[in-house]
């Protein structure tokens, strides 16, 4: 630590600043005691991790962090760090009692997780250390855009054994971002020590072979140490553009939370001396040795803090609680109107272009239309190569590598730093191909449902602005793992809209839709149909396909066919067939959008055709068309003159064998099977 | 020998232990000073110093000492004799076995003290100290939680020593 520069230290710093930490941490430790009452009192803040013990440290994360400049993430443990960084006792109140004046999202996410948005103090997961891989996003665009300041993220040490802030640490240090890691060491993870977690005692030593990364270690109890190694740590990030670990040892002096017991595992003289490590006690204590300040100036302050305490207290209690009505408000933003083409159709006649080909105009033209847009993903972009199937081919030749650039191959991370990237500025609009394929998408699961999570959880103040492409769906021999789709399983999560084009116009337009609006939206490409003549259209420059409007393929009368995707095409063919075999005339609707679902024109259709037939390529057990059977039924039953019936893939894998494949998805057979077999009705 | 203090805190009873050991093992005049309660001067009144210097923690200095050393930070130490023991558990954390001896060398060496009473690591099983320079700790290195056996043979050879180095 000798070299880390000695700024402040207990005879150096100027008295003032000395009585302004003291407020700060006798603050902090008022609110840290006085939690567990609202618990006891059954009025609220059930979760409460103290944060006595980390004082030190806390007090200096929050004066370190400028809020004109810096981000801020900090976790759940990080009560004195909020106050430290400027929230008042109300602020901390209202969300630990979680009104709807609490800042961080009017009392939505969990109690102690303490945020301000407008201050660049982000709302952060309760999985602990998610937060990484958003600073580290914040880090990317303040070096993109040569902003100053720093993203810090702050969490405790147990967190490193997330895989993903491997993957943050990792990808701070390859692209050399200025985000500093703060690791709060109090030796536990709830119950589980620390040799539990890692080899070394220090987590931060794992670390110590990364190139372009300082690591630093400090006593996160003593108010010195800590604020001079944040000081540097943050000056250091800033001025040489690179990441930071912070390794700060604390204690955690109570237990975990308020629903853990301690002495079910520390033994007393454990829980002795991490009483007697207590960083505010210690600062009392060198204040009073060294004469910096009289007990009549910390008497005063104790008394203007308690106080200011009550008061907050009077005003949490008759604060008023959300509405139960608020709970539709903020699951997602308004999409770009798409005004041009209101019901995403058009009669434009010009040469079809392939569904590949739509996309990468589309995507193309997008990025000149906004300078603040980005692409990443894994393959993305390598001289000719642009996409595993070359949907982005060109772009980093036009676009440059600031804007179009290769990802690690961690999928967590892609979706993890467009999640970070896009707080920087509202402008922004990040593409990411999610996965090469969607199969691959699940190690972004996490990433995915905190970003479905963060308008809602923040009450609108923060919109994830993300498009995830995945390239989807089978009929290739891909197997397994290049063969999914994955629709139905992602449509459970509010705050995601998800499209699913058949034709390359609809590809093009929803495309476009998605690129301007706010909100993170999944774009499930067919890739069957990528090259595939019969997906192929004409498709106008501007086109742009509003969600939630469902376009009818084929007219009918007997039966409607309610599909997207692949299955659309051979819904189509399926019809067609039936038409020339005098058998029915089946309406195809192809809804093009999962979330939102136009409803309205199921509904509407079932009244017309009496029949429902839903198909989609992903399972029928479990699969999105259970929800679209359950909807018909439910407001349209009395118009039935048959079941609902589904056509989907079997309850198996995809087999990689044609053999296999071709018994697991549905095919035009299936479909022409059920279509009869409703037409009998 | 010219004056010569020792200093603990009197609130540790095995280092308490360990102190008496030492004292007898010199078989001279030597001050025992708590290091609770001293000032900086009080400490500055010495020639040769016999610190305790536990190491807390991952490798840190217990809280009397951490809180005293400001109090001298701003002293001359050329011309003073330094010699540090300290506990430490080289099972238990391997990676900062008796840095408390380390951190205390540092900041007397960063001031011109003199530090007396090299020790060598062999028969010590750890991966890392501040304490270590080169084959030697800085100080003695006690270890009661693994090694209680070897206490007080090596609380009398390292004695011995000091005599030699404390003129």
């Amino acid at each position: 630590m000798n070299d880390i520069p000695k700024i402040h230290s207990i005879k150096k710093t100027d008295k003032e600043t000395l009585l302004k930490w003291y407020r700060i941490l006798f603050l902090g430790r008022t609110l840290d005691e006085k939690a567990p009452n609202y618990l006891k009192q059954a009025i609220g803040w059930s979760y409460h991790a103290p944060a006595a013990g980390h004082d030190g440290i806390q007090l200096a994360i929050g004066q370190v962090f400028d809020r004109s400049k810096d981000h801020l993430f900090p976790y759940y443990r990080d009560l004195v760090t909020n106050v430290s960084a400027g929230l008042t006792a109300e602020e901390i109140i209202y969300n630990g009692i979680s009104k709807d004046a609490d800042v961080a999202g009017g009392g939505r996410h969990m109690s102690n997780h303490f945020a301000k948005p407008e201050w660049n103090i982000h709302n952060v997961s309760s999985c602990t250390g998610n937060h990484t891989l958003h600073a580290v996003g914040v880090g990317r665009a303040i070096k993109t855009y040569e902003g100053k300041g720093v993203a810090i993220s702050s969490q405790g040490e147990s967190s490193v054994s997330e895989g993903y802030v491997y993957e943050a640490i990792n990808g701070a240090s390859k692209e050399q971002l200025p985000v500093i890691f703060v690791f709060q060491d109090n030796g536990y993870g709830i119950s589980v020590p620390k040799k539990d977690q890692t080899a070394n005692r220090k987590v931060a030593k794992n670390f110590e072979g990364f190139k372009n990364l300082r690591v630093m270690y400090c006593n996160g109890k003593d108010v010195f140490d800590s604020m001079n190694t944040m000081l540097e740590a943050s000056k250091w990030a800033e001025e040489n553009q690179k990441p930071v670990i912070v390794q700060a040892n604390c204690v955690r002096i109570h237990s975990h939370s308020n629903s853990d017991r301690h002495d079910l595992y520390r033994d007393d003289n454990e829980l002795g001396y991490v009483k007697e490590y207590d960083p505010l006690a210690k600062y009392q204590r060198l204040l009073k040795r060294y004469n910096r300040v009289t007990e009549e100036e910390m008497q005063a302050i104790e008394a203007e803090v308690a106080e200011e305490v009550k008061q907050a207290h009077r005003k949490g209690m008759t604060a008023p609680h959300p509405t139960p009505e608020s709970i539709h408000d903020f699951v997602l933003p308004e999409p770009y109107a798409a005004a041009k083409y209101p019901d995403g159709t058009h009669n434009y006649e010009g040469e079809p272009q392939k569904l590949i080909q739509g996309l990468n105009e589309t995507l193309k033209a997008e990025f000149r239309h906004n300078p603040d847009t980005y692409i990443w993903g894994q393959d993305i972009a390598n001289k000719d190569k642009g996409g595993i199937f070359n949907v982005s081919k060109g772009m980093q030749q036009e676009f440059g590598k600031k804007r179009v650039f290769n990802a690690p191959i961690a999928e967590d991370f892609i979706m993890g730093t467009a999640n970070g990237m896009v707080r920087y500025n509202k402008n922004i609009r990040v593409v990411v191909e999610g996965a090469e394929f969607a199969d691959y998408f699940w190690p972004a699961m996490e990433q995915f449902v905190e970003t479905t999570h963060e308008y809602w959880r923040t009450k609108g103040q923060f919109s994830p602005n993300i498009t995830v492409r995945l390239a989807s769906g089978g009929y290739i021999g891909g197997g397994l793992y290049h063969s999914q789709t994955i629709e139905g399983a992602l449509a459970t999560f509010p705050g995601v809209r998800i499209v699913y084009p058949s034709y390359a116009d609809d590809a093009a337009g929803l495309l476009r839709t998605s690129m301007r609006s706010e909100g993170m939206t999944v774009f499930l490409e067919p890739k069957a149909l990528y090259n595939a003549p019969k997906a192929a259209t004409p498709i106008p420059d501007d086109y742009e396909v509003p969600f939630g409007k469902a376009r009818t393929r084929r007219e009918g009368t007997d039966l409607t066919i309610f599909t997207y995707g692949n299955t659309t095409h051979m819904s189509v063919e399926v019809a067609e067939q039936l038409s020339k075999e005098g058998l029915g005339e089946i309406e195809v609707i192809d809804l093009r959008s999962i979330i939102p679902l136009d409803t309205e024109a199921v509904i509407a259709s079932v009244k017309k055709t009496s029949k429902a037939l839903v198909v989609h390529e992903d399972k029928v057990f479990g699969g999105f068309g259970g929800e679209i059977a359950a909807q018909i039924t439910s407001e349209a039953f009395e118009y039935l003159d048959a079941p609902v019936k589904r056509v989907g893939s079997t309850f198996t894998p995809v087999g990689f064998n044609r053999t296999l494949e071709a018994a697991v998805l549905p095919n035009n057979q299936r479909i022409m099977d059920a279509a009869k077999e409703l037409l009998a009705y | 020998m010219k004056k010569t203090g020792i200093f603990y805190s009197f609130r540790s009873v095995k280092t308490g232990q360990q102190v008496k050991k030492i004292i007898k093992a010199l078989g001279a005049e030597v001050e025992v000073v708590d290091v609770d309660i001293m000032t900086g001067e009080d400490f500055m009144q010495f020639t040769n110093y016999i610190l305790a210097v536990p190491t807390w923690f991952d490798g840190e200095l217990p809280n009397y000492w951490d809180e005293f050393l400001p109090a001298v930070e701003d002293e001359d130490l050329k011309g003073k004799h330094f010699a540090i023991f300290g506990g430490g558990d080289q099972k238990g954390y391997p990676e900062n076995f008796v840095d408390g001896i380390g951190l205390m060398a540092n900041f007397l060496e960063e001031r011109g003290g003199t530090i007396v009473g090299f020790t060598s690591t062999d028969g010590y099983e750890f991966e890392g100290s501040v304490a270590q320079r080169g084959n030697q700790f800085a100080g003695l290195a006690l270890d009661i939680e693994n090694q209680a056996a070897l206490t007080n043979e090596r609380i009398e050879k390292w004695s011995q020593e000091l005599k030699k180095a404390f003129k």
